[in-house]
């Protein structure tokens, strides 16, 4: 008795905390606030299937309480037998039918949703991106050619379509706010799209184990107006090497290049040496991996540029 | 006669010690126990494995384990417990119980049953070995995709010893089912027509003929994934006109038998226990064998719903959800069907019976997150995230594992012939409950979030750092759970404690409760004729009648 005072009163306070946190945010009940439309419609689908099996849930677990506790020993002895019932048909087809049942509306109600979620609404000039998965972070390159590092700017309003590749191995798209995942598959080019509502940043990161670094491969997208837009293309080109070394490089070796998990690089020499930089950042060297194998010549001189002037603070002294 | 001269020649003495009888025994039970008891050593090193990566993970930006570690110990976990957990567990007990239940001496192939045991003992010490390999073990997690597998990004011979191992469990299982099959099809007592099968036996069944389905593309996948890295082909590798999915098809081909080959012999168990613990008959014994056989069939044509963000296109896609909702009908036709076993009984809520009734609130949870997961439309939003750690973890841990642990409790007395203790056994289940619910359901909520599975570490506060503390917290009340259990075994076994179990402790049904706990070699003297699924009961009816 005691014990079963216990095991309510921990139950009880489990659930207190969890509505406690879960009552200052949406809590994780439902997935994050969407601010796109294809978002939107993925969650209504959501709670469509949760209004049904959250039923099939109570009634289930509901049924199984009120029999243990209906049903259960007392002082009755082991040996008395209870009711020899060997089954019922028409109980059988019951629930064969209702599941059917139930499991139809849901998929009715998943294909009535899907070509919101699943197809871009037409648009006169869908804004075209296409996103590279690298070992560990994401580029964006934009129609005018403009190139940007795990910040990705679109206007608000706009319907984006994303092309989604890899460089290297499996990466998985994901913001949250902005729709469903896709893979960025090595030789396969993948599609997906979002409108973004309001202004804001939207954060997210890749959803497939693609390495050491899986962790730290974040990407945010930042929806301005039309004009903040246009300005931070046009000011993309002169930040890339900044960018380069802060989403690529500084992921293993630190914000100021003075080593982590890759080596110091604050007084490495070689950053001086642009040839024999840029060999390594784009064919990789030992456990670094070819984090530039597709990059441009423009935004591999930015990257040679930005080291030799911020990071590298002159030769060790004394070895 | 040339048959009597070979059983002349007397076994050498040296095969009859304590310890070498274990090295050379055929005996299906000593078998059994010993496919049980590395299985049980595998799970707590698996466990401590999970205890590790909910350390690291309790708070944000913690260093307990090293990101190049903790992908390890990820990989490890999920192999470990899959591999070397679950299916060979299964194994011990069907090699244990399913001779005894259909009145059998012994499997069909006893030798090739001693391989399949000391194969998989090989493959488990293979792939635990490559721990000191060099670069350190397979980091490219459970299902290890390419291109991350290739050995342009997975060099070291981890991966490899991964490969190696896996082919070697693949033979074991392979030589176990087919053992399976052809005892259960060949060997029944009497009087045992399929009607009259224990239900834990067609499960057995079914599991033996989905692994024979089911292994060989596995096999084949993994030695593509070995000839690219080690030989020179690319089947996996874009750059030199490979393709990635084709390894993702192949994999998950094997990989969704192999849930449905985890979870069929656990709902056998769920059968067995929770008609003699409500003294009545299954509740629709023909709908609970035809449904194990229709999950059986329906699980070869789902595969590809563990793919849905790969970009299949919404044709793929759709048939792939259609077929995954199909299979959850055969499985609810299970649960109503236990749930109405417990209807009008004499409840005896012992140990078994408790993990049974437990098993039957956490897997309704693991079963209908799942239906959130077959609308891909939803999936693509909650997939690979910790929405499906919890999903997962509610089927296998809060599923199978509870299912293992009723099936420990209640088959402990026939195996070693003393009970363990009530008092134990009720406090590990309770301390289990609570600490499985209170780690996976905040799980459900990091996955909605955002929180991506496989992450070493998050820089997020708030909610996140809220129900991961929770989340670990879990982990250990959970952890202690599993202590009490060791502990209750230790009582009853290095302490003597236990009580000494008679023939059928627990009144149940089924013929291994026939024979006396334990059984002696070669298991009966004789075997009743059989007239019902429920041999024992009739006995004891019969007994009452003379008397």
């Amino acid at each position: 008795m005691r014990r079963k005072l216990a095991f309510i009163a921990l139950a009880a306070l489990t659930a207190l905390a969890t509505a406690g946190v879960a009552a200052a945010a949406n809590g994780g009940f439902t997935p994050v606030s969407p601010n796109s439309p294809n978002a939107s419609h993925t969650t209504t689908a959501y709670y469509v299937v949760l209004a049904f099996t959250a039923a099939i849930f109570v009634i289930v677990e509901g049924l199984l309480v009120v029999f243990v506790v209906k049903y259960r020993q007392r002082n009755r002895p082991r040996t008395a037998e209870g009711s020899q019932v060997h089954g019922h048909t028409r109980l059988e087809l019951i629930w064969t039918v209702v599941p059917v049942i139930i499991l139809c509306v849901i998929g009715i109600v998943v294909f009535v949703e899907l070509p919101h979620i699943a197809s871009a609404p037409a648009a006169s000039n869908p804004l075209r991106i296409t996103v590279e998965g690298h070992q560990f972070y994401w580029q964006f390159d934009y129609p005018n050619g403009a190139r940007t590092i795990d910040e990705l700017y679109v206007p608000a309003g706009r319907v984006v379509d994303l092309r989604v590749v890899s460089a290297d191995v499996i990466h998985s798209w994901w913001i949250p706010a902005l729709g469903g995942k896709i893979q960025a598959l090595p030789g396969i080019t993948n599609h997906t799209w979002f409108k973004a509502r309001d202004e804001g940043t939207f954060t997210g990161q890749c959803a497939e184990l693609c390495g050491l670094y899986h962790a730290a491969m974040a990407a945010r997208v930042v929806v301005t107006d039309e004009r903040g837009y246009e300005a931070a293309v046009a000011k993309a080109p002169a930040n890339l090497g900044s960018t380069e070394f802060h989403g690529v490089c500084a992921t293993c070796h630190g914000m100021t290049g003075a080593g982590g998990y890759g080596p110091n690089l604050s007084n490495n020499p070689l950053l001086t040496q642009t040839a024999g930089l840029l060999s390594i950042v784009q064919h990789g060297r030992g456990r670094m991996p070819a984090v530039g194998s597709t990059w441009t010549k423009a935004q591999l001189q930015a990257l040679a540029a930005y080291v030799k002037s911020h990071v590298y603070k002159g030769a060790a002294s004394g070895g | 006669m040339a048959v009597d001269v070979v059983e002349t020649y007397p076994a050498p003495t040296w095969k009859s010690g304590r310890i070498a009888s274990w090295f050379v025994t055929v005996d299906h039970k000593r078998i059994g126990i010993l496919y049980i008891l590395t299985a049980l050593g595998f799970f707590v090193l698996g466990g401590i494995l999970a205890m590790l990566m909910r350390a690291q993970l309790a708070t944000p930006g913690e260093s307990i384990l090293t990101k190049n570690s903790y992908d390890e110990v990820m990989t490890m976990h999920g192999t470990t417990m899959i591999f070397l957990v679950i299916v060979p567990i299964m194994a011990g007990f069907g090699n244990y119980l399913v001779p005894l239940m259909i009145g059998a001496r012994d499997m069909a192939f006893p030798r090739l049953n001693a391989l399949s045991y000391w194969l998989y003992l090989v493959g488990g010490i293979v792939l635990w070995s490559s721990w000191f390999a060099t670069g350190g073990t397979a980091k490219a997690g459970w299902w290890s995709y390419p291109t991350l597998s290739e050995v342009q990004f997975s060099p070291g011979h981890g991966q490899d010893y991964w490969i190696l191992s896996l082919h070697i469990l693949t033979l074991s299982s392979l030589a176990g089912a087919i053992n399976f099959v052809v005892t259960i099809v060949n060997m029944r007592a009497r009087g045992m027509t399929w009607m009259r099968m224990p239900l834990f036996v067609w499960a057995l069944l079914t599991y033996g003929i989905l692994l024979l389905l089911a292994l060989p593309t596995l096999s084949a996948a993994v030695t593509m994934l070995l000839l690219d890295r080690r030989g020179y082909t690319h089947f996996f590798i874009p750059s030199q006109g490979g393709n990635v999915v084709l390894y993702q098809h192949m994999f998950w081909f094997f990989g969704h038998p192999e849930v449905y080959i985890m979870v069929l012999p656990a709902f056998g168990m769920i059968s067995e226990i929770l008609p003699v613990f409500s003294r009545k008959p299954i509740f629709g014994y023909k709908a609970v064998a035809f449904s194990t056989v229709g999950i059986a069939f329906f699980s070869m044509l789902v595969w590809a719903h563990h793919m849905f963000t790969v970009g299949l296109g919404t044709g793929l896609d759709s048939f792939f959800m259609i077929s995954s909702m199909v299979i959850a009908v055969p499985t609810g036709i299970k649960i109503f069907n236990w749930l109405a076993t417990t209807w009008r009984g004499n409840l005896i809520l012992d140990t078994p019976m408790l993990f049974a009734l437990g098993f039957l609130a956490l897997f309704t949870m693991g079963g209908l997150s799942g239906i959130f997961l077959a609308a891909f439309p939803v999936d693509w939003q909650v997939n690979d995230s910790y929405y499906i750690v919890a999903h997962f973890h509610y089927v296998a841990f809060g599923g199978i594992a509870f299912a293992l642990f009723g099936g420990l409790h209640y088959w402990w007395p026939k195996m070693f012939g003393r009970l363990l203790d009530e008092r134990l056994g009720k406090l590990s289940f309770w301390t289990m409950f609570v600490g499985f619910n209170l780690t996976f359901l905040p799980q459900h909520m990091l996955g909605l979030l955002g929180m991506p599975r496989r992450i070493y570490t998050y820089h997020h506060g708030g909610l996140w750092e809220v129900y991961n503390l929770l989340s670990s917290v879990g982990s250990g009340i959970l952890a202690l759970g599993v202590l009490v259990f060791v502990v209750n075994v230790w009582r009853t076994h290095v302490l003597r404690m236990g009580v000494r179990a008679s023939n059928d402790p627990w009144l149940a049904d089924t013929l291994e409760w026939y024979t006396t706990s334990p059984p002696p070699p070669g298991n009966f003297d004789t075997v009743p004729y059989v007239t019902s699924a429920r041999p024992l009961r009739d006995l004891r009816v019969r007994l009452a009648e003379e008397t």
